[in-house]
């Protein structure tokens, strides 16, 4: 059977630590492009965590969310490109083809999350640091839309390990970075059409919910929403 | 004599002239009117038979429409990708591209048989006056029967204002 | 006074292929200057990357966009104004019609370089033509950027051929008059014509064909552009209304920009004896009319927003109504009626001075409003964390000024090269009893020598 990527947030856990970011940026040989630059909204970060504060001074209290691609099924980037760079793969997950863009930004336009980045300069990293690039990731030049593949480097290892032992991939075995990098444990990885699986089981909670859900896109990524504490004590 | 014509300032008699050189028994074909101007309300300017060209601007659309649809229907089958849960096949886009390949299909049949059967581009004919350009309008026989060619010079010199002029 | 050997309607209007002031060559070279400016910043861009123009995360469209629109609205001015003109037989047309569709091919030509400009890896736009390359893969024709190659490529072979063929029997007039080097350029381009009754009639049969194809090609060109908006779900870009509300707005960018062309055409080659203050009359009617319509567009479009309330849309509708692009939107709703619509009501103040004050202040409007459609919604997407802002940097501007400085510079070598108004048009349009109004006193003249 094939496999369907999905993920799990859960919002109780997450601490807004940003390791997710971190670690997306190491294995995804990602650039980071200076404070000027970010200033001016060129920043690109794969997975954020998104802070939205509530209430009044003193009596403030912070949510956060951490946004990744989606992933979604019928994704409103995929058919806005004109080159079929960006498309629904066998896994279901956007592919995003870099040698097949050419830079219309349409898609980033078209996707409702804003999670699809655009090379507005050619990358560049500073000595050493080129050093520490993940040979599994492709560099992308300037002029080319990137974004969240769910580290499609590590699902094709994954994949042709298990084909090679002729198996399936066991259920947690395989994780993206942001997922491996979380110490509280808020990203749940794995195959949502497994009904067995931690990110299935979870997905039907009922604390479940889609971002942006009456869109229609179907997103893959479910967010667990918050319990008050004396709610989880009960 | 390759050919002989007047040149008339009168689209009236222009139309004179047509009509005596008609007189003479010379056939419709071979009277030929130049013009710098249409002069869609004079007799001579409608001699020319209806046309097939909206016949053939209909079957340039048609080529275009099955050209348009060869190209979105069989290339999407070619190497199938998924977009957005779209058909392969998406039928409601891909109108939109054979709409416009029908509108060129049949633009460009259009002005390609305009061009061709107005015999655009081709040399000059030697009845061919500069002074046509000038407002003038032409009436002449192109390689006229040796029998009928001495009377043309008189029926088209009959009609006031013409000034007859014979190529060699 | 013989028409024939003294021919003022064919002098007059060829005089300025013959005669070139040393205004003429001045102001070219200082529009090619700026034209070359663009071209610099081009190759800028090109070098280190977009990310010079003010384009960002989440407004990946910016003025180059902006000017597409814009432009591609302009190019509705020519050939769709000049194919129902010519359907409806507006007697009033002949002297426009060519003039009308040199902004068409040009303004296309413009604005069809905007989305090249805008990529990314512009060295790869041929990807969107379909031919079957080492890739395998044909565009995707699900893509309304694929139909918008489909429809300009489609409008601008149209345009092009709607403008050249009945250039034609004007280029043969020339040829005949010219000599040395002109002659052999103008007798290649008349391509033998003669004016033979044969002809003149398969032109008439073929431009009527045109005309009626042109038309609902002119039409899906600027649906199509307003389907690169509205096929996305951004807040207020997703509305069937936008396919008519682009086409309305199109047409009326494109009447205020002939009205401005032929105004110049007028004082600066003298042809005030060709192009009336009742075309000005008629054509400020028309723009009077766009504007009555692009009124209630804007007014079905907001009042639907305002109604349905949904949060998302709601926060573009107040970025532009009250709050940081209320400037710019205020302006455009007065440089799109309110300043026109009384210049065009009054029968005192529609002279073409007014028409002309009234199409300037509707080119701003009309560019606001495109720039009011694209950058506000994409501001405001409804993850209120990514909301941005955009602020046009050096590179955009300099482009937008090459690429007008380049509209002005190829419609001024153009009317060097050919008779801007249509000579054979125009002589036809003479025979019949001439409507007094339009008579002045050389005309009258002229047809009164008429035998």
């Amino acid at each position: 059977m094939a496999y369907r990527w999905g993920m799990v947030v859960d919002l109780d856990r997450c601490t807004g630590c940003e390791a997710c970011v971190t670690a997306c940026h190491a294995e995804n040989n990602l650039p980071t492009v200076g404070a000027d630059e970010a200033a001016r909204g060129r920043a690109m970060h794969w997975i954020r965590v998104e802070r939205y504060w509530e209430g009044e001074f003193p009596d403030v209290r912070v949510k956060f969310r951490p946004v990744l691609c989606q992933q979604c099924g019928n994704a409103p980037c995929e058919a806005v490109c004109p080159t079929y760079a960006s498309h629904q793969n066998e896994d279901g997950l956007n592919a995003q083809v870099y040698n097949r863009c050419i830079g219309t930004r349409y898609c980033g336009n078209a996707c409702m999350y804003n999670v699809r980045f655009f090379n507005f300069f050619h990358p560049q990293w500073e000595k050493p640091l080129q050093l520490q690039l993940n040979p599994d990731v492709s560099l992308r030049e300037s002029g080319v839309m990137e974004k969240c593949t769910f580290c499609v480097q590590r699902i094709k290892a994954a994949k042709s390990a298990a084909k090679a032992e002729d198996r399936a991939i066991a259920d947690g075995s395989l994780q993206p970075a942001c997922a491996q990098a979380c110490p509280a444990g808020a990203l749940v990885f794995g195959d949502l059409n497994d009904p067995e699986s931690r990110v299935a089981r979870l997905s039907a909670s009922p604390r479940g919910s889609k971002l942006l859900e009456d869109l229609g896109a179907e997103p893959k990524i479910t967010y667990l929403h918050r319990q008050g504490w004396h709610e989880s004590n009960a | 004599m390759k050919a002989v014509y007047a040149l008339y300032t009168d689209p009236d008699a222009a139309q004179q002239a047509v009509e005596a050189l008609r007189g003479l028994g010379v056939k419709e074909r071979d009277i030929v009117v130049m013009s710098s101007e249409p002069f869609e309300e004079y007799e001579f300017s409608h001699r020319d038979k209806a046309t097939w060209l909206h016949w053939i601007a209909g079957a340039g659309g048609v080529t275009g429409m099955v050209a348009g649809y060869l190209l979105t229907f069989t290339t999407q089958q070619l190497w199938p990708l998924t977009t957005s849960g779209m058909p392969i096949v998406s039928t409601w886009p891909n109108t939109i591209i054979v709409f416009e390949m029908t509108m060129l299909g049949a633009i460009l049949a259009t002005a390609v048989s305009l061009l061709i059967t107005a015999s655009l581009p081709s040399r000059l004919s030697v009845l061919y006056d500069p002074a046509v350009t000038l407002g003038y309008i032409l009436v002449g026989v192109n390689r006229p029967d040796e029998p009928l060619a001495s009377r043309l010079d008189e029926a088209l010199a009959g009609v006031p204002g013409g000034q007859v002029k014979t190529v060699a | 006074m013989n028409r024939t050997r003294n021919n003022p309607i064919a002098d007059d209007l060829v005089r300025p292929l013959f005669h070139t002031s040393v205004w003429f060559y001045g102001s070219a070279a200082v529009l090619a200057t700026i034209v070359l400016c663009g071209a610099a910043a081009w190759a800028y861009q090109i070098w280190y990357g977009i990310g010079v123009a003010g384009i960002n995360w989440p407004i990946f469209w910016g003025f180059y966009l902006t000017n597409f629109v814009f432009w591609i609205g302009i190019s509705h001015a020519g050939t769709l104004i000049s194919a129902i003109l010519r359907l409806v037989n507006a007697r009033w047309r002949r002297p426009v019609t060519r003039c009308a569709e040199v902004i068409t091919v040009f303004a296309l030509m413009i604005g069809a370089m905007f989305p090249l400009i805008h990529l990314g890896r512009p060295w790869l736009a041929f990807w969107l033509a379909p031919y079957p390359s080492a890739r395998e893969i044909w565009p995707n024709f699900r893509s309304p950027l694929v139909w918008d190659f489909f429809a300009i490529n489609t409008y601008l072979t149209g345009s092009v051929l709607f403008l050249l063929l009945p250039m034609i029997p004007d280029l043969a007039l020339i040829r005949d008059r010219a000599t040395g080097w002109r002659r052999f350029v103008y007798g290649t381009l008349a391509l033998g014509w003669q004016g033979t009754t044969k002809q003149w009639h398969r032109l008439e049969s073929g431009m009527q064909i045109m005309a009626i194809a042109i038309i609902p090609v002119a039409v899906s060109v600027h649906t199509i552009v307003a389907f690169d908006f509205s096929m996305a779900t951004v807040p207020m870009w997703h509305s069937t209304i936008f396919g008519p509300y682009f086409v309305a707005g199109a047409i009326f960018s494109g009447i205020a920009a002939l009205i401005i062309a032929m105004a110049a055409l007028r004082r600066l080659l003298h042809l005030e004896a060709y192009l009336h203050p009742v075309h000005f009359e008629n054509l400020g009617k028309l723009l009077l009319l766009m504007s009555l319509l692009w009124a209630y567009f804007v007014f079905a479009e907001r009042l639907t927003v305002w109604y349905g309330n949904e949060p998302s849309e709601m926060a573009v509708f107040w970025a532009t109504q009250a709050g940081d692009y209320a400037p710019l939107y205020w302006t455009m709703v007065v440089c799109n009626f309110v300043i026109p619509f009384p210049i065009l009501t009054l029968r005192r103040l529609r002279t073409v001075t007014g028409c002309v004050v009234a199409s300037f202040a509707v080119l701003i409007g009309m560019w606001l409003e495109r720039f009011l459609i694209i950058i506000p919604s994409l501001s405001r997407k409804p993850l209120t964390y990514s909301w941005g802002s955009y602020s046009p940097q050096l590179v955009e501007i300099v482009l937008m000024v090459a690429t007008f400085a380049a509209m002005i510079l190829l419609y001024m070598l153009f009317s060097k090269f050919v008779p801007i108004i249509s000579i054979w048009e125009l002589k036809v349009g003479n025979q019949p009893h001439p409507p007094v109004e339009t008579a002045d006193d050389e005309l009258a003249e002229l047809w009164k020598a008429r035998p």
